[in-house]
């Protein structure tokens, strides 16, 4: 099947890669063990590309969370022109990450529209534009993938809220339960495997971050925006260390791995992400 | 209380898309303008008429038609190929006995789970070695079946009732008979989800028909976006009325079909 001589036999064979020197100059491959492995942790250039990257992670995904969440909640309300407002914060979401990104690069220019409001509430700007400040560019970046993706994470939380019987709240309502009472003891145990499924879809798509960084920053000023899939690029594509590159990309896929294990374990394996 | 409460509510969810929407309200509105806009300058803005000349100029100053022709070639190709082989493949798993059945479902699961940088290197080695570097059977190839689309398709197809194509089995139709007169006319529901979901996935793609294809004549939409600076010191207006027609079959497909690609989006995350 095609499935498996594009997606699984590449898998295979870049970790067989990972274990060679090759490149370009050097086609036949020698294996070399964990020689990349070990290069790897004391490639300075790798480790700020894993703490940028881990940085990005945990400095999105709260918020994207709590105000997708946030937002259902209201969203789910008798509201007038629900779905409008559904449709409005989904929008992103499926518009071309590149054009996101382009037109970010447009407002945080320094003579762009988000400088000008910092300007106008006295918040100081950095000199060329936030994106080409050490201090600001990653920040910056996050900020937008937060903008971005909230709209889809919202809608699996109301997918997860019209889902929960609304007699439970009924019977609430009759004996008296407050607002937050409902809140606390239905609403948000019921929330729970969607809550881990955003988090774990989230965390897989964020530890992947590249395209933003391709076209806002390639990775500077200073490499403080060098992610880890940027770095698999430049150094297998661009220096052709596929070698190099792919135990990179192992090194990541791992972490992803790992996180993943974890969360399901944290929130609690099973039942509901079975659903 | 009740009500001034809801009022303030319903405002602030106002002002939150209007943050929303915000930049692609930008986009389309700055490429109406024949130099670049800012805020900062309001009453410029005013001065200036809008023109449709940044769309024109699109066109006559860069490949910009060819690079569209590309984007629809390869996103209707793969989407066309997906219907087929995920409507074959998801068939297969929903009704046929073969060997090793149970595991390699697990292993279209298990591919929907991968994180796709992984595939970055191997699969660049893997087109050059094929020989199809810079065409459009790299564009196209690896992507014409989708372990999405065919988790889709075995979900719809096992709960179709077993009769017609019994019936039609007894008539003496041939399995491709039976599969594309009886199972896939009532499929339309899954395959409307397949197919805009491919199409919506391929056309806003960067990563691999960036690192697949090397010369301008191969470049999608996205790509040459993406690359769009090199031309010349960004010149926003015409940037964005390109990243405009980008967005705009989006934008369509949205209007007409936001119901089939809110049940895409969210039972293929929820099979995950």
């Amino acid at each position: 099947m095609t499935l498996i001589l594009f997606w699984l036999f590449p898998l295979i064979y870049s970790l067989y890669l990972s274990f060679t020197d090759y490149t370009v100059l050097n086609p036949y491959p020698n294996f070399i063990g964990v020689q990349n492995y070990l290069n790897l942790f004391s490639d300075p250039d790798f480790l700020t590309a894993l703490k940028n990257t881990s940085l990005f992670v945990a400095g999105t995904i709260p918020f994207t969370t709590i105000i997708a969440l946030f937002l259902a909640l209201i969203v789910n309300q008798k509201i007038p022109l629900k779905d409008f407002f559904r449709a409005g914060f989904f929008l992103p979401s499926i518009t071309s990450m590149v054009v996101i990104a382009l037109i970010f690069t447009n407002l945080y220019s320094k003579d762009g529209y988000l400088t000008f409001l910092c300007h106008l509430l006295g918040i100081p700007t950095p000199e060329k534009g936030f994106l080409f400040s050490t201090s600001t560019a990653l920040p910056s970046i996050m900020l937008m993938d937060v903008w971005v993706s909230f709209g889809y994470y919202l809608i699996l939380y109301l997918a997860a809220l019209q889902a929960i019987p609304q007699e439970l709240y009924e019977a609430a309502e009759i004996s008296g339960a407050s607002f937050w009472q409902k809140f606390r003891y239905i609403t948000l145990p019921y929330l729970r495997p969607m809550t881990l499924l955003i988090v774990l879809l989230n965390t897989i798509r964020s530890f992947q971050i590249f395209i933003e960084i391709f076209v806002m920053t390639k990775g500077g000023p200073l490499n403080s925006t060098l992610t880890v899939v940027y770095s698999v690029y430049e150094n297998g594509l661009v220096r052709f260390q596929m070698g190099y590159a792919s135990a990179m990309a192992y090194v990541l896929f791992f972490i992803i791995m790992i996180f993943s294990l974890l969360q399901m374990k944290v929130f609690g394996l099973g039942k509901g992400v079975e659903e | 209380m009740r009500k001034i409460g809801r009022i303030a509510l319903f405002v602030f969810l106002i002002l939150v898309l209007l943050g929303t929407l915000f930049p692609l309200i930008w986009m389309f509105y700055s490429s109406l303008f024949s130099h670049t806009i800012s805020l900062a300058s309001l009453a410029d803005i005013f001065k200036q008429k809008l023109t449709l000349k940044n769309y024109a100029e699109v066109f006559s100053q860069i490949p910009f038609g060819k690079f569209l022709f590309n984007s629809v070639f390869v996103a209707v190709v793969v989407t066309l190929g997906n219907l087929f082989f995920c409507s074959l493949v998801g068939y297969a798993f929903a009704r046929k006995r073969f060997p090793c059945k149970k595991s390699l479902f697990v292993s279209v699961v298990l591919v929907l789970m991968i994180p796709v940088h992984i595939l970055i290197i191997p699969l660049f080695i893997l087109i050059k070695f094929f020989g199809w570097y810079d065409t459009y059977l790299a564009l196209i190839a690896p992507w014409l079946v989708s372990p999405l689309g065919i988790f889709l398709m075995r979900q719809y197809i096992e709960v179709l009732p077993k009769d017609l194509e019994e019936a039609a089995r007894i008539d003496g139709a041939g399995e491709f008979k039976i599969l594309f007169r009886v199972v896939l006319p009532l499929c339309k529901p899954a395959l409307a989800v397949v197919a805009i979901q491919v199409f919506l996935a391929n056309w806003n793609s960067f990563l691999f028909p960036f690192i697949l294809t090397s010369s301008e004549n191969m470049r999608t939409v996205p790509v040459a976006l993406a690359l769009f600076q090199g031309y010349q010191t960004i010149d926003w207006p015409r940037l964005f009325a390109a990243s405009g027609l980008a967005t705009l079959p989006v934008l369509i497909l949205f209007l007409f079909f936001q119901r089939q690609i809110v049940a895409g989006l969210t039972t293929g995350a929820l099979k995950q």
